[in-house]
């Protein structure tokens, strides 16, 4: 053993010798190894992850039919590719891995890296991969280029929240976003912007839309009881309430609605009594009432099996009864303007009567489990002023308007850059992905997971809406602020077009634009009535502000009746007929009749046959078919003929986003399609039916 | 065949050229041997003659010599790093990028130049502990002694500049700390730190002035110095060998320790 050992050190030694036994030797020898480690640096270089790649493209693409084509497209430029847009400091070298990003031959192959990219409205080389994508560009490495390494916080973005990129630079919403475009909404309709500051790329910030209201009054309007119910759980009200929960301990929420119902001031109308004679009234008429008066285009109700039914405009009115006050109730059915001067809902001119009957309708819709278990003593002094600290602590001014309290400024954190939120800002709880899009999706799903004391509330979001909001959260990063402008898609201008003079008050009053837009301002419910002057005849706008029909058969919702005086009907028409017309014809260009038989005939031919008109249109009610456009039995009564003429021309130009086919009709036909149809002047007898 | 060489290389001594480019001529003698270091302006720093065991690896560790190889090799590889590199705020990061991803031995130029700059660090202390602990620092060699804690200044200054230069966090923040301290300096704090950062934070004038430094100023400055060092050794007396200590330091250290047993 020893001698084995003693053996085995001779032969080590005599290497030894003979390695570095002498200086010119021992030189060499560790100039050799040096060289070999030399080696080292071309050989990575050589076995690089791309080259490994593009090897396996080539494999791939030669047991294939077309692989002539494919190699020699691929031969055109081997070795790294790169897709460098100057302009947003771009360089991305994602195309040496994936090289068959842009082959359609190579749509059947599903394995990674060289799958073909789906199809959308850009060109990869005029937009690189990570604008969209995120990651890291420059990198060659699956690594580097896809996680976030030590020196790069932005990895890959998940593809569910891949519609972000989009609203970098399109800050209008786009038919290929639905997710972006519901984020973006949510951002203004769940409020987040009260507190939350967005400011856009073009200088302007995110309004909010969900309007709250205001609780300079609250305590004509309901009670102390329910004020704390609401606190505790507004969606326990109602399901679709946009209110989140403050997670307000008992009696927390008890001092806010002492707080609240103390600095409440009462308004003169609102405590008016309902008066005792219309008492006990037909409930079938309340509910004909509600329904004639399109309530529910606006407002909806939970029904027995549970689903919300109703517009979103309005607050659900499933438990209204439980909330409000009767005096209160019927004051603001008489006109909502007094207690609430900007609130959405019309101002229906409403007979006593029907006043009577809508308050009870409304006021039997009641839950009795509600307000069951809340006792609440008289106020202290001190739980008022604990209230009122509460109130300020939580930013609650932020939404509504409070006596005695001032809306804070920037009450949260600015969210006008989050998307590219420098990971090292950011707090993660333990175990989560330390990525942008996991922090602001758990913040919105949870908010008081990130501490207790954290004063953000917790919102009801449905999973799909919080992806929507993360979205639009995501879009909002430094590449969206810092972009050239000549890049960016603007969104149309918001516009604060208000009509004037008496015309403009009586349409503030109706509210027509919480349903019609008008020059760009309104809600999208009704049709936008920008050019309406050029569009309709008088004698027939002024009958249907009278009494409005519906013209569309397949629609459940009409323009309510609003019970308007033939002073105020006669004053809106006039102004519509004035102001809304539009400069690209001529309103008395056309005659409204008198248009010779044959060229009637001929417009009815085309009607039928060339065009099928009737495949959307019904003319006559006994033949056609047509549930998609409006009917057309009175359109000779109902549009004008220039507008006809024009519209058969090119609907877009006239409304823009309109179904309605652009034909490209010939001057001629379009001319025998309005004689024809300026014909339709319907019976008077079917007008009195409407 | 080893005699043959040695006459092919004889011959070419000879020549009129290469006696044009190196002055000594042909011959070994030590006159000859001498005149060929001596008229060399590289050589001539150095002595015309060293005792064998001056060059023996106890002595020294080849510390020094090693410290000089790790120079070159930074300047080797720092000069092309220079035609990779932009010392702008926009550019500075995709160029670090650039070198790892697609410059061909990109990667293997950036990482020998920081380990070599590690590497280098590291040897100085060594070299400046051995000779610390030997005494070589004594006279006559205090002055290079002094020299030498300058070349450290020098080294780890270059080390601070270039930590910068790949403009990433860490190069960022680690500039951001390192500038503060200098604001620490009493009375005159805040202008050495706006002076060295050509601002008040970390930004396009540092990035610029670190830049300069590390790839002009710094190495020029270390090159005259090394110089200096080097030429100094000759003047001192050569490389600092044990046995070449002066007779009365060798008369008093050599009874204080005799086999272990410690002598009053």
């Amino acid at each position: 053993m020893q001698s084995s050992s003693q053996s085995k050190k001779d032969s080590l030694s005599s290497l030894w010798q003979t390695l570095f036994g002498h200086p010119v030797r021992a030189f060499g020898v560790v100039s050799l190894l040096l060289l070999l480690f030399l080696a080292i640096a071309p050989a990575k270089n050589h076995f690089s992850e791309w080259r490994h790649y593009q090897k396996q493209y080539l494999a791939l693409i030669r047991s294939r039919g077309d692989a002539v084509t494919l190699e020699r497209r691929f031969h055109d430029h081997d070795g790294i590719q790169q897709i460098w847009l100057p302009q947003l400091g771009v360089v991305d070298r994602c195309t040496s891995c994936h090289a068959g990003l842009k082959e359609a031959g190579l749509a059947d192959v599903s394995s990674q890296p060289f799958r073909k990219h789906p199809v959308i409205p850009h060109t990869l080389d005029q937009y690189g991969c990570v604008m969209c994508h995120r990651g890291q560009g420059p990198a060659t490495t699956v690594e580097e280029a896809h996680r976030s390494t030590l020196a790069w916080e932005q990895p890959i973005l998940p593809a569910r929240y891949v519609q972000s990129s989009c609203g970098q630079c399109h800050r209008a919403p786009l038919t290929g976003t639905p997710q972006l475009n519901l984020g973006r909404n949510l951002l203004g309709r769940y409020g987040c912007v009260h507190c939350h500051t967005i400011k856009l790329p073009d200088g302007s910030a995110i309004k909010p839309t969900d309007d709250p209201p205001s609780l300079e009054h609250v305590a004509d309007k309901t009670t102390r009881e329910w004020i704390y119910a609401w606190l505790k759980d507004p969606q326990a009200y109602a399901v679709t309430a946009t209110m989140p929960n403050f997670k307000l301990s008992d009696p927390d929420a008890r001092d806010v609605s002492a707080f609240l119902t103390a600095s409440s001031t009462p308004l003169a109308g609102d405590t008016a009594p309902v008066p005792q004679d219309q008492k006990a009234p037909d409930p079938t008429a309340g509910a004909s009432l509600y329904g004639e008066s399109f309530c529910a285009s606006c407002h909806a109700v939970q029904n027995a099996a549970g689903n919300v039914v109703g517009g979103d405009v309005g607050p659900e009115l499933t438990r209204v009864g439980t909330k409000v006050k009767p005096e209160w109730l019927r004051a603001w059915l008489r006109n909502p303007r007094v207690y609430d001067s900007g609130t959405a809902m019309p101002h229906y001119r409403l007979s006593d009567p029907q006043l009577s009957l809508l308050t009870a309708f409304l006021g039997n819709k009641t839950d009795s489990d509600l307000l069951a278990n809340v006792h609440l003593d008289a106020a202290t002094p001190e739980q008022i002023a604990h209230g009122k600290l509460l109130v300020t602590e939580y930013g609650c001014a932020s939404c509504h308007a409070i006596n005695g309290i001032k809306k804070p400024d920037n009450f949260a954190p600015e969210l006008t850059r989050v998307g590219s939120k420098p990971l090292t800002q950011i707090v993660f709880l333990p175990g989560m992905t330390h990525a942008i899009p996991d922090y602001i999706a758990a913040k919105i799903r949870q908010p008081r997971s990130f501490g207790s004391a954290l004063k953000m509330p917790q919102f009801s979001l449905a999973p799909a809406q919080i992806d929507a909001l993360t979205t639009a959260l995501l879009s909002l990063t430094d590449r969206a602020h810092d972009l050239p402008l000549a890049l960016t898609v603007p969104a149309k201008p918001a516009s604060n077009y208000q009509p004037a003079g008496k015309a403009g008050t009586l349409m503030s009053d109706l509210a027509c634009f919480s349903c019609h837009a008008i020059n760009g301002r309104g809600g999208d419910m009704a049709p936008d009535l920008t050019w309406e002057g050029s569009s309709v005849q008088r004698p027939w706008l002024l009958a249907f502000l009278k009494n409005p029909g519906t013209l569309r058969p397949a629609l459940i919702r009409r323009m309510p009746r609003f019970n308007l005086s033939d002073d105020d009907a006669k004053e809106l028409t006039d102004y519509i007929m004035t102001a809304y017309q539009t400069p690209a014809f001529d309103r008395d260009s056309m005659p409204s009749g008198g248009y010779p038989p044959a060229q009637v005939e001929q417009g009815k031919q085309l009607f039928y046959s060339k065009y099928a008109c009737q495949g959307c249109h019904i003319v006559d009610t006994k033949v056609d078919k047509g549930y998609v456009g409006p009917t057309l039995t009175q359109v000779g009564s109902r549009l004008n003929a220039a507008w006809v003429y024009h519209w058969l021309k090119e609907p877009q130009t006239m409304r823009a986003g309109t179904i309605e086919p652009n034909r490209n009709m010939t001057d001629e036909d379009a001319r025998a399609l309005t004689a024809f149809l300026m014909t339709q002047k319907g019976s008077s007898k079917q007008e009195a039916k409407k | 065949m080893a005699k043959t060489i040695t006459n092919y290389f004889e011959e070419l001594r000879g020549t009129r050229v290469w006696r044009s480019v190196f002055r000594s001529g042909t011959g070994s003698s030590p006159l000859h041997r001498a005149l060929a270091v001596q008229q060399n302006v590289f050589l001539h720093l150095f002595s015309t003659k060293v005792r064998t065991r001056m060059l023996s690896f106890s002595t020294t560790w080849y510390l020094g010599t090693l410290t000089l190889g790790t120079f070159l090799i930074l300047v080797g590889t720092g000069i092309p790093l220079m035609f990779y590199y932009h010392p702008s705020v926009p550019q500075a990061y995709a160029d670090t990028k650039d070198l790892q991803f697609v410059v061909s031995s990109g990667l293997f130029l950036r990482n020998l130049h920081r380990w070599s700059a590690h590497a280098m660090v590291f040897l100085v202390f060594a070299h400046m502990f051995k000779v610390f602990y030997r005494g070589a620092y004594r006279p006559p060699r205090e002055f290079n002694w002094v020299i030498g804690v300058i070349l450290l200044l020098i080294t780890l200054l270059l080390s601070y500049t270039g930590y910068l230069l790949p403009w990433d966090q860490l190069a960022f923040w680690a500039i951001t700390v390192g500038s503060n301290i200098a604001s620490a300096v009493p009375v005159m704090g805040n202008k050495v730190h706006f002076l060295m950062l050509g601002g008040n934070v970390v930004n396009a004038n540092a990035l610029l002035r670190f830049y300069v430094l590390h790839c002009m100023i710094l190495p020029l400055v270390a090159i005259l110095f090394v110089a200096i060092h080097f030429w100094r050794i000759r003047k001192d007396g050569g490389l600092y060998a044990h046995q070449s200590e002066p007779k009365t330091v060798a008369a008093q250290s050599v009874p204080a320790v005799t086999k272990g047993v410690p002598v009053q």
